[in-house]
């Protein structure tokens, strides 16, 4: 549904996207995680046909961004990181104004104007004015609007950025819910706990570069074998190593804050032997804390070492 | 071109404010009692005295100031047209949806000029008072009429060719606000000091060449050559239809490629354009 083959896109100088390779399947959410300048919000913007790539090729729903992108434009939703509204005009207005841009019939927008407001819980602002509406409501609007002349794929680019925690919440609703009517969506952000909560595939993008693609599924199995413990006591980094590596189920040991923090691969009660091991060892342990796990550096982890 | 969704929304947009009708309402009392007061002073208060021809002069003045005022007005609707869009950040959301680059041009120049068309059309009652007193025809009030528009349709093309190839409103409003002064004036002050230059040396046709072709740049000069109130060559307006359409012609060709790179791309040697400024 949405493929790149060695896309690169250059400013000038600057090479904001190096020999991308991307493949999205009919269907599925792909979130597109990296920094700022990472080439994410550029890679989008190609596959939205608003920037010419330099050199390699991109298809959206079968059609090539430069060969066809009148094709490319009907068959896509697109929402850039950073939009505007127009004012003066109410929430029914904008998105039949958008819906007429795309020629679809007048009774057809004013159903689905109905029906997109209702489900992005926005019913009740139909006559408001967009620009009295607040950002999250704003960003709910948007994805309403990437639907009124219902594309087969959505392209949203930090679609919950800049967000309080409660409109986070509600954008993200409406993103698990985009999944249920079928359409191929490939999502960019900040934030890779964000992305795995919506999203089937996960690729990392670093420098212009996808360095990563992993399964949430995968991810996920992962996340609930893997436990982070920060341990604290009077040993040295060597000895904590020493010790800790002595059981099979630690799998990585790296200094910390008064101790080490170790990624552990076992279950609860395993912990309490791996506390007894310390004791018997002759370790001082003051603190034994089973700290959430990073998903971001589990992905790196796991991508390197090629479990997903 | 009445289908295009940006024209329809535009209209919604700048009709439905309070602003509309207040500058409808204040133009018309403005240029009523400016007419009123050319009217008294051609009679004088004394009916008696009715001249046709200074009648006829105040259908010229009439003309003159409108064309002044719709001239200098113009930009300040059409100026920040698409650099506002993109300063607003709903540009690039406008390109991709299938809105050709033309249609968005179209749209934006079409419903900039058309509460300046509305200030014409609304005018129209005040012409039909200087038929009272004789002295103008209704061809030449067709005339007028049409060239007004023409005039407002190019400054409002060029407006917003300018602010589509700047990438802000302040810079695209100056540009716009230059090409009307070259218009309304610098070309009205340069031909004609010129053809006085060529009267002082008649053997100079040259310079009496570029005095002509320079004040049939002008509009109000043409303006006042289609009421015959000056003399030039008969076909002065088309010299400006062409050069104006012409530029029209060039900066839309510019604007579309500023939007769209892709549709221009089998041009060769096109420069590159700075997508990443500009959306």
């Amino acid at each position: 549904m949405i493929q790149t083959e060695n896309l690169c896109k250059r400013y000038g100088r600057h090479l904001a996207v190096r020999d991308l390779n991307l493949f999205v399947r009919r269907g599925t959410v792909f979130g597109l995680v990296g920094e700022n300048g990472a080439g994410k919000t550029t890679t989008l913007s190609v596959l939205a046909t608003l920037t010419t790539p330099t050199s390699g090729r991109a298809y959206v729903n079968g059609f090539e961004v430069m060969g066809n992108p009148a094709g490319v434009r009907r068959s896509i939703g697109y929402m850039p990181d950073s939009f505007g509204v127009y004012d003066d005009i109410s929430c029914q207005e904008y998105l039949q104004f958008y819906a007429e841009c795309y020629r679809v019939p007048r009774a057809v927008a004013e159903a689905r104007c109905q029906e997109y407001l209702d489900w992005v819980g926005l019913a009740d602002q139909r006559d408001t004015y967009v620009n009295h509406l607040s950002r999250g409501m704003q960003q709910r609007l948007e994805i309403a609007r990437c639907l009124m002349h219902d594309p087969p794929v959505l392209i949203l680019d930090e679609p919950t950025s800049g967000l309080d925690p409660r409109s986070r919440i509600e954008v993200r609703q409406v993103l698990k819910r985009l999944r249920e009517l079928g359409k191929t969506l490939i999502i960019s952000s900040h934030i890779l706990h964000e992305l795995s909560e919506v999203a089937d595939e996960i690729g990392m993008m670093r420098r212009g570069e996808l360095i990563a693609v992993a399964s949430v599924e995968v991810l996920r199995s992962h996340t609930s074998a893997y436990r982070r413990l920060h341990l604290a006591g009077d040993a040295d980094f060597a000895r904590w190593s020493a010790v800790l590596r002595e059981d099979p189920r630690v799998m990585d040991v790296h200094p910390a804050a008064g101790g080490v923090e170790v990624l552990y691969a076992g279950t609860v009660l395993q912990q309490a032997d791996l506390l007894a091991r310390l004791v018997r060892a002759g370790i001082a342990v003051t603190q034994f804390v089973e700290q959430p796990t990073d998903i971001e550096a589990l992905f790196l982890r796991l991508t390197e070492e090629g479990l997903a | 071109m009445i289908r295009n969704p940006l024209l329809l929304k535009e209209f919604r947009q700048r009709m439905r404010t309070a602003r509309a009708p207040i500058v409808v309402f204040g133009y018309v009392c403005g240029m009523a009692l400016f007419t009123f007061f050319l009217l008294y002073e051609n009679v004088q208060g004394q009916l008696t005295l009715l001249l046709p021809q200074r009648s006829e002069q105040v259908f010229l003045t009439l003309s003159l100031v409108q064309m002044t005022v719709a001239g200098f007005l113009t930009p300040a609707f059409a100026a920040g047209s698409i650099s506002g869009e993109r300063e607003r950040r709903t540009l690039a959301v406008l390109l991709t949806t299938p809105l050709s680059p033309f249609g968005i041009l179209a749209g934006k120049i079409l419903s900039s000029t058309a509460l300046l068309v509305l200030l014409l059309v609304v005018t129209l009652p005040l012409y039909s008072l200087v038929f009272l007193f004789g002295g103008a025809v209704p061809g030449e009030v067709v005339a007028v009429f049409a060239f007004q528009l023409f005039t407002i349709l190019v400054i409002a093309a060029l407006s917003v060719c300018w602010s589509t190839l700047v990438l802000r409103s302040g810079w695209s409003t100056v540009l716009s606000y230059a090409t009307v002064a070259w218009m309304l004036v610098f070309t009205g002050v340069m031909g004609y000091g010129l053809q006085l230059v060529a009267q002082r040396y008649p053997l100079d046709q040259f310079l009496a060449g570029w005095g002509s072709f320079l004040l049939s740049l002008n509009p109000l000069w043409v303006l006042a050559l289609l009421e015959a109130a000056v003399t030039g060559p008969p076909h002065a307006w088309a010299w400006f239809c062409l050069v104006y359409g012409g530029l029209c012609v060039i900066l839309m060709t510019a604007s579309v490629w500023r939007l769209r790179p892709q549709v221009l791309r089998f041009l060769p040697l096109r420069p590159e354009a700075d997508e990443r400024d500009y959306q």
